[in-house]
């Protein structure tokens, strides 16, 4: 390998990477083991000597996917399912989308609507690597990483370059990037744009109301590094994105119509300075800012009535975070944190937007590496996040990996996450005027919001739940992962891994309150606890010149534990459809958690020619059902007629690439046009496509078959 | 009263019809267990301003001790003992009728609930603040789904109705649409609404004042 990248990458990432002189041994013949990961640890390992379990996507697998934002090339990974609403968000180790933190170049994205992230808000196409680090990982990063993280590294340039890419698909959708990067003396650049629009497409028969409306979502991003001298490090992101979504909400009642037309408008900023300075061998001290803002507006108009709704959700997130990573030995190396971050919100759902709702979260954290014997690494990490708006966490991490001759690998790992109160749990104050006109308040607003209402005389009855209110406490879990890696020869790896998350304090909506005529008034507890666990297998094998084939497997069990109470206790009853009657719920018949699916896999093939010029590869996404909504009235998933069908999606492409730096890419999603308007409204049918590409200068290699993993 | 729109079907069979009068005492009378299918209540009439569904805002009332259909006419008699609007159920008690009645919801199994408990309490109704059986979703006999826009009955719910005459009866809804079956999530809003507001039931009446079922 060219040294020239990795000091580049060096001082892209530098205070991950003085690690890399540690001496963790990595023998292990499969070239798969030997990717370096950052997200796992906050320092440089690599994949074969973490001892929690970590999928590494590589940028050439994402292009030869014909991947454009990253919910495509994440539902293609083994155990990660891509669920909708509020957008397309990821499901990790069958937690919900709010508990995985999504990160860009180890920096929080924000902008989550009801928990979720929007994955279609972020563009591949500039993304050198996705590492998805499964498993609670709060003693690192603090909120929201209970199923894991997934952090989003983008293109450090490796080389002077410009490139350049056009693609076309059905739906008349688009998408054009370039980038460009370059570098002279102490100075690097790296810059990237990219367009993507859609005339969207309708699953159901209706000429007013698109299935997916038409969008279109820019972004652009450039990259400044500045290396006054080889122990410091000085370094500049900026990365701002604007996506437009039409909207139309069609309500057709007795043959009357009301149509809804909109427009929905997502900006994000970020801006991540960044300065290493390395004044010995053993110590890198990084100091980081971080600052993002998310303005959202949804504005639509009921076209024949006249009457606007306009929703206006504004967010900040500024963080100035130091680290120190310390080699105290030949064994031995610790990481050390302390960080400030100031949040806030302004909305219209929450009072009016005139009024700045923001948080204060200090924290710490310290993590140690520590080897015993040259077969073992102990890894212990502890972080403290004390904020203004609700209790202390204490989120401790445990792991251990060890090598059994040099075939097999064991790994075990035990740790906490958390997920903090959101603005929305705090700070809602929403009525429904519709829908039997329901009202939530947040916890901080319950109180004086009761008063107004009964001052008024708009109460009815108070439930005793309105005196369980409290200050919210995060919601909480604890994870146990624990598995082994085979690898044999260069050629075969497999990896092994079961989980279980047990979560609790779960925050729900509950109704306090009822007004005169009945309409509810709901608010947020920690009420509820669940809990996740499975069994997930990896297999790689590269057979034949240029072939690489990968079959991965999770099978997911979950359960809500006051139903299981419920059910033992003999108070859960069901339908039967048949009869129309009421009968008693035997235990087997709960499916446990809605959206969650009981088998997924995965079957994949790559394959190029030896001299690189030709690549075809086939992927296979497998879904067992998984429930949809509750049917009888019981709040559960129980009944056949409840679930979403299994269903199977392949996807293919094929390319060609000509030495001039020309590439022709061309591919079909959704091979056998699978479609299910309720319940995989993102899932558009058959979709081809055919993708132009060009670079100039220093191309990224092909490292499919070599050294990376699909 | 009669009613086109009415069928009444007596489900059950008298399974201890041989049992007379004066047998040993603890021996459980037979009650005849009857289902009514497509009772409208309220049905759908209009749209307002906001696109939401109204009906006339007219209660049908309804006789669990003839099983029948009762004028709204006799609204402020005792010849009723329930009345149906929307998804709200009326007992002939408090400020809604001149009766005795009263409710409770019990969480079980209609065919379980053989006996009303001793300790239970009845409540009257408060309109429109507080009803006998509580009005809204999740809290009574029924849930509202906004997102399918469907109303379904809780599975083990039983309405234990004390009538107009103070004599006590079970009531189990079984379904909110016409035809007593739920439209599919799937089906238009249109659709939802038309079937809306029929209701499906079953009921047991212990006509000798008893609280044995």
């Amino acid at each position: 390998m060219d040294a020239r990248p990795v000091v580049i990458l060096l001082l892209w990432y530098p205070h991950l990477l003085w690690a890399a002189g540690r001496s963790v041994e990595d023998t292990l013949p499969a070239k798969g083991l030997d990717e370096v990961i950052v997200t796992a640890t906050r320092t440089e390992r690599r994949m074969g000597s973490l001892s929690v379990p970590v999928t590494l996507v590589s940028r050439e697998v994402i292009r030869r996917s014909g991947s454009l934002r990253l919910g495509d090339i994440l539902s293609e990974q083994t155990g990660l399912a891509v669920v909708q609403g509020f957008g397309r968000g990821i499901q990790v180790q069958g937690l919900s989308p709010e508990y995985t933190l999504i990160l860009m170049d180890g920096e929080p994205l924000i902008g989550r609507m009801a928990g979720v992230l929007d994955l279609s808000r972020i563009t591949v196409t500039n993304i050198r690597k996705i590492e998805i680090v499964k498993g609670p990982s709060s003693s690192l990063y603090g909120s929201e990483a209970l199923g894991g993280v997934i952090n989003i590294i983008t293109d450090g340039a490796a080389a002077s370059r410009i490139g350049a890419d056009l693609r076309y698909g059905r739906f008349n959708t688009s998408d054009a990037s370039a980038e460009w990067s370059g570098r002279s003396g102490r100075f690097r650049l790296t810059s990237f744009l990219n367009h993507h629009a859609s005339e969207g497409y309708s699953l159901l028969p209706n000429a007013l109301q698109k299935t997916v409306e038409p969008y279109r979502r820019a972004t652009g991003q450039v990259q400044l590094g500045y290396l006054p001298s080889s122990r410091v490090s000085l370094r500049m992101g900026i990365r701002a994105t604007d996506d437009r979504i039409q909207q139309s909400i069609l309500v057709q009642n007795l043959g009357a119509q009301l149509l809804s037309r909109g427009m929905e408008t997502n900006r994000d900023l970020n801006l991540t300075p960044t300065l290493t300075w390395k004044p010995q061998e053993r110590l890198t001290a990084t100091l980081r800012g971080y600052h993002s803002r998310f303005a959202s507006e949804q504005r639509l108009e009921v076209t024949d009535r006249g009457t606007a709704y306009a929703d206006r959700f504004h967010q900040t997130f500024s963080r100035l975070e130091a680290q120190a990573d310390l080699r105290t030995g030949d064994h031995a190396k610790s990481t050390l944190g302390l960080g400030m971050v100031q949040e806030t919100v302004r909305s219209n759902r929450y009072d009016s937007l005139q009024i700045l709702r923001s948080a204060r979260n200090d924290y710490f954290f310290l993590q140690h590496d520590w080897q015993p014997d040259d077969r073992s690494t102990l890894t212990i990490g502890l972080r403290f996040d004390h904020n203004s708006l609700y209790t202390p966490v204490w989120s401790p991490k445990l792991s251990l990996h060890r090598r059994l001759g040099d075939r097999w690998r064991l790994q075990a790992s035990v740790g906490r996450g958390f997920k903090a109160p959101d603005f929305r749990q705090l700070y809602l104050n929403y009525t429904n005027l519709a829908a039997g006109g329901y009202m939530v308040f947040g916890t901080q607003v319950a109180a004086s919001e009761m008063r107004r209402l009964k001052e008024g005389g708009q109460i009815a009855q108070v439930l005793p739940t309105f005196d369980q209110l409290t200050t919210l406490r995060p919601e909480t879990s604890t994870g146990i992962n624990a598995g082994t890696q085979f690898a044999a020869a260069k050629s075969f790896t497999w990896k092994l891994n079961a989980f279980r998350n047990e979560i609790g304090n779960l925050i729900m909506t509950d109704i306090i309150a009822f007004r005169t005529g009945g309409g509810q008034v709901f608010s947020y507890l920690n009420v509820k606890s669940a809990f996740t666990q499975g069994i997930e297998s990896d297999v790689e094998w590269s057979g034949f010149t240029g072939l690489r084939l990968s079959l991965g497997y999770q099978l997911l069990q979950t359960a809500d534990k006051s139903v299981m109470r419920d059910i033992r206790a003999g108070k859960v009853f069901a339908r039967d459809p048949a009869t129309g009657l009421s009968q008693r719920l035997d235990r087997r018949d709960y499916a446990g958690l809605p959206g969650r699916s009981r088998h997924m896999a995965n079957l994949k093939a790559f394959w190029e020619s030896t001299d690189g010029k030709w690549n075809v590869n086939i992927r296979m996404l497998y879904r067992s059902r998984w429930g949809s909504s509750d049917r009888d009235g019981n709040g559960i998933i129980n009944r056949p007629d409840e679930f979403a069908k299994g269903y199977l999606q392949v996807n293919a492409s094929a390319g060609l690439t000509w030495k001039q730096g020309i590439s022709l890419q061309g591919g079909i999603d959704n091979l056998t046009n699978y479609r299910d308007p309720l319940n995989l409204p993102g899932l558009p049918g058959i979709n081809p496509f055919i993708t132009l590409s060009w670079t100039w200068g220093q191309a990224f290699k092909s490292t499919i078959t070599k050294n990376q993993k699909p | 009263m009669r009613s086109i729109f009415l069928l009444t079907t007596v489900a059950l069979v008298f399974f201890a019809s041989c049992q007379k009068e004066g047998d040993d005492a603890g021996t459980i009378m037979p009650v005849a267990v009857v289902t009514v299918r497509n009772l409208p209540a309220d049905t759908i009439i209009g749209l307002s301003q906001i696109g939401q569904p109204f009906g006339a805002g007219k209660y049908t009332f309804y006789s669990l001790e003839r099983n029948e259909l009762v004028s709204s006419s006799d609204s402020a008699t005792r010849r009723w003992d329930i009345g149906f609007r929307g998804t709200t159920i009326i007992t002939n008690s408090g400020n809604s009728g001149p009766g005795a009645g009263g409710a409770y919801v019990q969480v079980g199994l209609f065919e379980e609930l053989t006996k009303v408990s001793s300790d239970s309490v009845f409540r009257v109704d408060s309109a429109p603040a507080a009803y006998a059986i509580p009005a809204g979703s999740n809290r009574a006999w029924f849930v509202y789904n906004p997102q399918a826009n469907l109303v379904t009955p809780i599975p083990g719910r039983v309405l234990v109705i004390r009538t107009a005459n103070g004599k006590f009866a079970k009531v189990e809804v079984l379904n909110y649409y016409k035809g007593g079956q739920t439209p599919a999530v799937s089906a238009t809003d249109d659709d939802k609404i038309r079937k809306q507001r029929f209701y499906t039931f079953r009921f047991a009446f212990q006509p000798n004042g008893t609280t044995t079922f």
